[in-house]
C-alpha cells in the first residue's frame, strides 16, 4: 500500500522542478511548460487528498483546474505570438525596454 | 511488493525523469515531448488513486489540447529550417540544488505534519464519472458556469490577439 | 436541490445582468460593425442596471449557490466601488484617443472590462476556495488580454507576456496552498476551514506554509512587495484606461477577498465575542505577516516613485505604497479597520482615476507622459492643472481632500487598538510620497514661466468627466459624515458577528 506522504512528496519534487523551470529557463514557451509542470503536481496533491480523505471535492477541484490551465496557456500563446511578430523573439531577457 | 506498488514507483519515475528534461533539456522539442511523457505518468497515477475519468480528462485536455498548443506555440515562433532549437540553459547544480532544496521543505513539513486521513479504499474502483456529472449540476453549478464564462474569454481573447491587425482606414 | 438554485438566482442579479451585457457587446459587435461609441453606451447601461441590483442588495446577508458565494453588506459595498470603476474608466475608453485610432476593433475591448467586471463582483463575495480561484482567473485572464490589447507597440504585449507569466505562477502557488489547505481540513468552504481549525488538532506548520503559498497569489492581486515586480511594466505598457481599472478596481476586489478569506476562515467567535477583536486561531497569527508585507509595500513603493520619470510608472509606484497603506487597516484585526480600508478605496476611487484621467488627456494632447513635458502645463491649461494638482494633493493626503479623511480614519483605527509604530511608518511614508507629487506640481506651476504658451483645447466632455472626480475628491474632504457612516454599516461579514 502507497503511503499518502509518498504521493505527497511526489508532488512536491514536481512543484519544486516546476518553479526551478520558471525562475531559470529564458524561454517563454518553457516557462509556460514549467507552470503546466506546476500545476499537475497541484492536481496530484489534489487527487491523492482526495481519495485518501474520501470525499470527492479534491477531484473536482482538478477539473476546473484543468479548464484555467487551458484557458491560460491558449492565451499565453497568443501573446508569445503577438510578441513574435513585433520583436521576433521568444527570450525573456532579450524583451527589456522596461526597466525599473 | 504488490502490482500497484511497482506501478506507483514505475510512474513516479518517469513524471520526475520526463518533467526534469523538460525544464533541464537544451533542445525544445525535447522538452516539449517529455512534457507528454510527464502528462501520462500523471494520468497513470490518477487511476491509482480511483480517479478514471479525471485520469481520462488529463489525457484529453493536457495531451490533446494544451500539448499540441505549445507545440504550434514552438513551430510558429522558431524558424524550423534556418536556426538551430537551441535555448539559452540553465548550470545543472545550482539549479539541482535549488529544487532540492524546495522539495526538501516541503516534503519535511508533509512528513511532520499529522494528515488524519483513511486509508485508500481497497477493492474494485467504483466508477466516478456519473457522480462527478450529479455533482457539475447541483452544488457545483456556480463553478462550472464561471469556468464556461472563463472559456468563451480566452477564446476570444487569444483570437483578437493573436490575429494580424488590418491597416488603418 | 432546484428549489435552491432558483433562490438564489434571484439573489445573482448583478452577476447575471453582467453576463448578458458581455454577450450582447459580442454579438452586437458581430452584427453593427465599427460603432464602438454604440458598444460602449449598451455597456455602460448595463453597469447601471446592475449597479441599482447591487444597491437593491444591501442589507441582504445570504449564502446562495450551495454556500458557494456570499451576498453581505461588506460585498455590497465593493461591489458598489468596482462598478463606479468600471463606469469611469467605460467613459475614459469613449474618450481616450490612444484606443479610438481606427487601428484596432473595440467592441471586444468594452466585452472584456465587462468579465472583468464580472470577475471582481464574483471575487467580493466568493466563499469557497474554488469560487476565490475561478473568480480570481476570471479578472486575471480578462486583464491580460486588456492590457496587451495595443499590440502594434512592442511594449503593451511586453507587459501582457510579463503580466500573464507572473500571474499563472503566483495563481499556481495560490492553487499549491489551497490543495495543502484542503488536505489539512478536507473542505473548500472557508466556513468549513473554519470549524475543523476551530476543534483544534490541525498542525500548524502546514497552516503556515499554505497560507505562505496562498499570499503570494493575494499579493500578486493586490501588487503587495514583494510580489509587485509585473506592476510597473504592466502599468506603462498597458493602456491608460486598463492601468486605471487595475489600479482601483482590481486592487479592491483583492483586499475584498483577501479579507474575507482571513477574517471568516481563522475568526474565534468566543474570543471575539468579549472584546471586539478578531482574535486568530490555531496558533496562526497571519495578521503579523500582513504587517511585514504592509510595511514593506509602502516603503518601496514610495521611494522608487522618487526616481521615476515617466507619471504612468510613477502613478504604478504610488498605487503600490497605497495598497501598502490600505495593508495596515487589515492588521488591525477589529470592524474600525475595515471600516477605515472601506473609506481609504472609496475616496482612493476618485483621487487615482481623476489623476489617470488628466496623463491620459494630458498624454492624447502633447504625447508624452514624461515628467519634463509637464512644465508649464499650469499655462497651458489652467483648469486640467489645478484639478490635477488636487489630486496630487488628496493621494498625500492633506486636507481639505477627501485622501485626508482616508488617511486619518486608518492611522485612528491603527492608533486606537495599539499598533503604534506601524502608524508612524505610515505617516513617515506619506511624507516621503510629498516628495514626488510635490515634483510634478513644481514642473506645472513654477517652470517655464516666462516662455509664451500655446493654450491647450479641451471640449466640454473633458471638464465634465474632470469635474465628476474633483468634485467628489473635495466634497468627500469636506462632508465625509454619509461615507463614514456607509462604510461602518457596511462592515458586515456574513457569519462573523
Amino acid at each position: 500500500m502507497i503511503p499518502l506522504n509518498y504521493y505527497l512528496a511526489l508532488s512536491a519534487i514536481l512543484f519544486s522542478i516546476g518553479v526551478v523551470g520558471v525562475l531559470a529557463r529564458r524561454n517563454a514557451i518553457i516557462v509556460f511548460m514549467s507552470i503546466e509542470l506546476m500545476l499537475n503536481s497541484v492536481n496530484l496533491t489534489l487527487v491523492a487528498f482526495s481519495a485518501y480523505l474520501g470525499n470527492a471535492t479534491g477531484q473536482m477541484f482538478v477539473f476546473f483546474v484543468l479548464t484555467v490551465a487551458a484557458a491560460e496557456a491558449a492565451v499565453g500563446l497568443a501573446i508569445i505570438i503577438a510578441l513574435f511578430r513585433n520583436k521576433m523573439t521568444v527570450n525573456i531577457d532579450e524583451i527589456n525596454i522596461m526597466k525599473w | 511488493m504488490s502490482l500497484i506498488d511497482i506501478l506507483f514507483y514505475f510512474f513516479a519515475t518517469i513524471a520526475v525523469v520526463s518533467a526534469s528534461i523538460v525544464v533541464f533539456s537544451r533542445n525544445i522539442i525535447y522538452s516539449a515531448f517529455s512534457l507528454l511523457f510527464t502528462f501520462f505518468a500523471v494520468a497513470g497515477l490518477y487511476v491509482l488513486l480511483n480517479a478514471d475519468f479525471l485520469a481520462i480528462t488529463q489525457l484529453l485536455i493536457y495531451v490533446g489540447g494544451i500539448l499540441v498548443l505549445m507545440l504550434f506555440g514552438v513551430m510558429l515562433t522558431h524558424k524550423v529550417v534556418s536556426v538551430d532549437m537551441k535555448t539559452g540553459t540553465l548550470k545543472i547544480l545550482p539549479a539541482a540544488l535549488i529544487t532540492s532544496m524546495i522539495a526538501g521543505t516541503l516534503i519535511g513539513i508533509f512528513t511532520v505534519t499529522d494528515w488524519r486521513v483513511a486509508p485508500l479504499q481497497t477493492g474494485d474502483p467504483i466508477p466516478t464519472a456519473k457522480g462527478i456529472g450529479e455533482m457539475f449540476m447541483t452544488t457545483w453549478l456556480l463553478p462550472f458556469e464561471v469556468a464556461s464564462v472563463i472559456l468563451l474569454i480566452a477564446l476570444i481573447g487569444a483570437a483578437i490577439i493573436a490575429r494580424r491587425e488590418k491597416e488603418a482606414k | 436541490m432546484l428549489q435552491q438554485i432558483l433562490d438564489s438566482v434571484k439573489i445573482f442579479q448583478p452577476e447575471i445582468t453582467l453576463v448578458i451585457v458581455l454577450c450582447a457587446a459580442i454579438l452586437i459587435d458581430l452584427i453593427v460593425k465599427n460603432k464602438p461609441q454604440f458598444i460602449a453606451s449598451i455597456v455602460m447601461a448595463g453597469l447601471f442596471v446592475a449597479g441599482y441590483f447591487v444597491i437593491q442588495q444591501s442589507g441582504v446577508a445570504v449564502s446562495i449557490f450551495s454556500n458557494m458565494f456570499v451576498v453581505d453588506s461588506f460585498s455590497v459595498f465593493f461591489k458598489v466601488i468596482i462598478l463606479l470603476t468600471a463606469i469611469f474608466v467605460v467613459m475614459f475608453s469613449m474618450q481616450s484617443k490612444e484606443l479610438n485610432n481606427g487601428k484596432r476593433k473595440l467592441g471586444e475591448y468594452y466585452a472584456f472590462v465587462i468579465s472583468m467586471t464580472l470577475g471582481m463582483l464574483l471575487m467580493t463575495g466568493a466563499s469557497n476556495l474554488l469560487m476565490m480561484y475561478l473568480s480570481i482567473e476570471l479578472t486575471s485572464l480578462s486583464s491580460y488580454i486588456l492590457a496587451g490589447y495595443k499590440k502594434e507597440t512592442p511594449d503593451s504585449s511586453e507587459a501582457s507576456l510579463k503580466y500573464i507569466i507572473y500571474g499563472a505562477v503566483s495563481s499556481g502557488m495560490l492553487l499549491y496552498g489551497i490543495s495543502i489547505l484542503y488536505g489539512l481540513t478536507g473542505s473548500l468552504n472557508i466556513y468549513d476551514v473554519n470549524q475543523v481549525i476551530q476543534q483544534g488538532g490541525v498542525s500548524l506548520l502546514a497552516l503556515i506554509a499554505a497560507n505562505l503559498l496562498m499570499i503570494v497569489g493575494f499579493g500578486f492581486k493586490i501588487s503587495a512587495v514583494p510580489f509587485h515586480f509585473w506592476t510597473p511594466d504592466v502599468y506603462e505598457g498597458a493602456p491608460i484606461t486598463i492601468t486605471a481599472f487595475l489600479s482601483v478596481a482590481s486592487k479592491a476586489a483583492g483586499f475584498a477577498l483577501m479579507i474575507r478569506y482571513f477574517f471568516v476562515g481563522y475568526y474565534d467567535p468566543l474570543a471575539s465575542a468579549i472584546n471586539g477583536y478578531f482574535t486568530t486561531i490555531g496558533g496562526f497569527d497571519w495578521h503579523i505577516i500582513i504587517a511585514i508585507l504592509s510595511v514593506a509595500t509602502m516603503t518601496i513603493g514610495n521611494f522608487t516613485a522618487v526616481w521615476q520619470n515617466n507619471l504612468k510608472r510613477l502613478l504604478a509606484y504610488s498605487s503600490i505604497a497605497h495598497a501598502g497603506y490600505m495593508m495596515m487597516g487589515v492588521v488591525v484585526l477589529n470592524n474600525e479597520g475595515i471600516s477605515a480600508i472601506m473609506i481609504y478605496f472609496a475616496t482612493y476611487l476618485f483621487m487615482n482615476l481623476g489623476a489617470f484621467y488628466i496623463v491620459m488627456l494630458i498624454a492624447d494632447k502633447i504625447g508624452s507622459e514624461d515628467i519634463d513635458s509637464y512644465k508649464g502645463l499650469g499655462y497651458k491649461a489652467p483648469f486640467m492643472a489645478v484639478v490635477f494638482a488636487i489630486f496630487l494633493i488628496s493621494l498625500t493626503g492633506l486636507p481639505p481632500t477627501a485622501g485626508f479623511i482616508g488617511k486619518l480614519y486608518l492611522f485612528a483605527a491603527l492608533i486606537n487598538s495599539g499598533w503604534i509604530w506601524l502608524a508612524i511608518v505610515g505617516v513617515l511614508n506619506s511624507v516621503v510620497s510629498l516628495y514626488y507629487y510635490v515634483r510634478i506640481f513644481r514642473n506645472m506651476f513654477l517652470r517655464d514661466i516666462d516662455i509664451e504658451h500655446e493654450p491647450i483645447k479641451f471640449s466640454p466632455s473633458h471638464f465634465i468627466v474632470a469635474l465628476l472626480l474633483v468634485i467628489p475628491t473635495l466634497v468627500l474632504g469636506l462632508y465625509f459624515g454619509p461615507l463614514v457612516d456607509f462604510a461602518q454599516a457596511s462592515v458586515g461579514i456574513l457569519g462573523i458577528k
